[in-house]
């Protein structure tokens, strides 16, 4: 899993990180298991994602299955945070 | 002289000018000529919310002299813990209009021009059209793309912010020269409503957006390009990333190959582009 740059700073400089785990939200449990501030900044309290988080898997969006969509080994999966308020 | 606007003695600095700008005339790599540079430019303000208001409100500081700012929405109560050029007795007013009208108390010599209207596919060229460069200050990344789209067609320079509570981001798009937003972004992202923010933080942003502007208008130091700037006003982190162009470059209308389309992260020379510019 790549993690974006700001969540690689809660995670020691980290940029990829092995995962395991069926579907994406359980692979989101290793990085978000490093530090529960990558916990929170993902995801509300509810345990959805955040809405300025995305989750692609081989560079396409998940979107609205972010959390739910099936991974085999191998995939590359991508968090991409957009802060798009103005 | 920008191509429709009238000329009005842009070309020289009044005697007011030499002292209203007198700091930043001090300022070694700007003074005088820069400051010449700023009162001939035309900037496009595109939405005019918290990111809009703080980013006109220091370019008209500054002295840009010419500023249209656009947004087709009307001033609410919830707009006013961000939204810096207005005020309460302007609650239902066009944020354009209402707008300007402060800062034209505020710099008398900028010449602003409202505009309240939707920006579409349609006329989103037409309005930014003869401007030297385009603030994002819009709030959802439909109409960005859109404006992004534009800035490409038109080679007009695009300076991208964007907010969510306490976390910001800034970049600045020179067509041609570096990723633009469609390539920046996979696809337009899907989140959309209400974002929680607070005020601080589209200002920060909008005056990182409005430094970028100045440079870039006046010909001096390094443009924030090829890479994105990230602010995280929890820890109080800044955090770079540099940007490539390896997606569907969609403001283009070209379909390119990962290997085709790469650009290099740098940081362009703000002089060189005047300069390419200028011709």
């Amino acid at each position: 899993m790549k993690l974006h740059p700001i969540l690689q700073k809660l995670t020691g400089g980290q940029e990829v990180v092995e995962v395991t785990g069926h579907p994406t939200g359980e692979c989101l449990e290793n990085p978000e298991s490093r530090s529960p501030v990558i916990k929170q900044m993902i995801r509300d309290n509810q345990g959805q994602l955040r809405r300025y988080c995305e989750i692609l898997v081989n560079s396409e969006s998940t979107y609205p299955e972010e959390l739910t969509t099936p991974v085999k080994d191998g995939d590359q999966i991508d968090t991409e945070v957009f802060f798009g308020g103005g | 002289m920008i191509a429709g606007l009238e000329d009005k003695g842009r070309h020289m600095l009044t005697k007011d000018d030499l002292t209203r700008y007198e700091r930043q005339i001090l300022y070694t790599d700007f003074g005088e000529e820069g400051q010449k540079k700023l009162k001939q430019s035309h900037v496009v303000v595109a939405g005019l919310g918290g990111l809009g208001c703080s980013a006109t409100l220091y370019l008209t500081c500054a002295g840009v002299g010419y500023v249209t700012l656009i947004d087709c929405d009307r001033v609410e109560l919830s707009n006013l813990n961000r939204q810096v050029l207005h005020y309460e007795e302007d609650i239902g007013e066009g944020k354009p209009i209402s707008a300007a009208r402060k800062l034209a108390k505020l710099n008398s010599s900028v010449e602003v021009t409202p505009v309240f209207k939707k920006i579409t596919e349609s006329n989103a060229r037409e309005i930014i059209k003869g401007a030297n460069l385009a603030i994002d200050g819009m709030d959802n990344f439909k109409t960005r793309f859109i404006v992004n789209k534009a800035c490409v067609a038109e080679g007009i320079p695009f300076i991208h912010g964007g907010v969510h509570g306490l976390f910001g981001e800034v970049t600045t798009i020179l067509p041609g020269r570096t990723p633009c937003l469609a390539c920046i972004f996979p696809e337009v992202p899907h989140k959309k409503g209400v974002f929680p923010v607070f005020g601080v933080t589209p200002a920060l942003i909008a005056i990182l957006q409005v430094t970028e502007a100045i440079k870039f208008l006046a010909g001096f130091g390094s443009l924030l390009t090829g890479k994105m700037l990230y602010f995280n006003g929890e820890t109080m982190d800044f955090t770079f990333r540099n940007l490539v162009k390896t997606r569907i470059a969609r403001s283009a209308g070209q379909k390119m190959s990962k290997n085709e389309h790469k650009g290099e992260a740098s940081s362009d020379s703000a002089k060189t582009y005047w300069r390419a510019r200028s011709g």
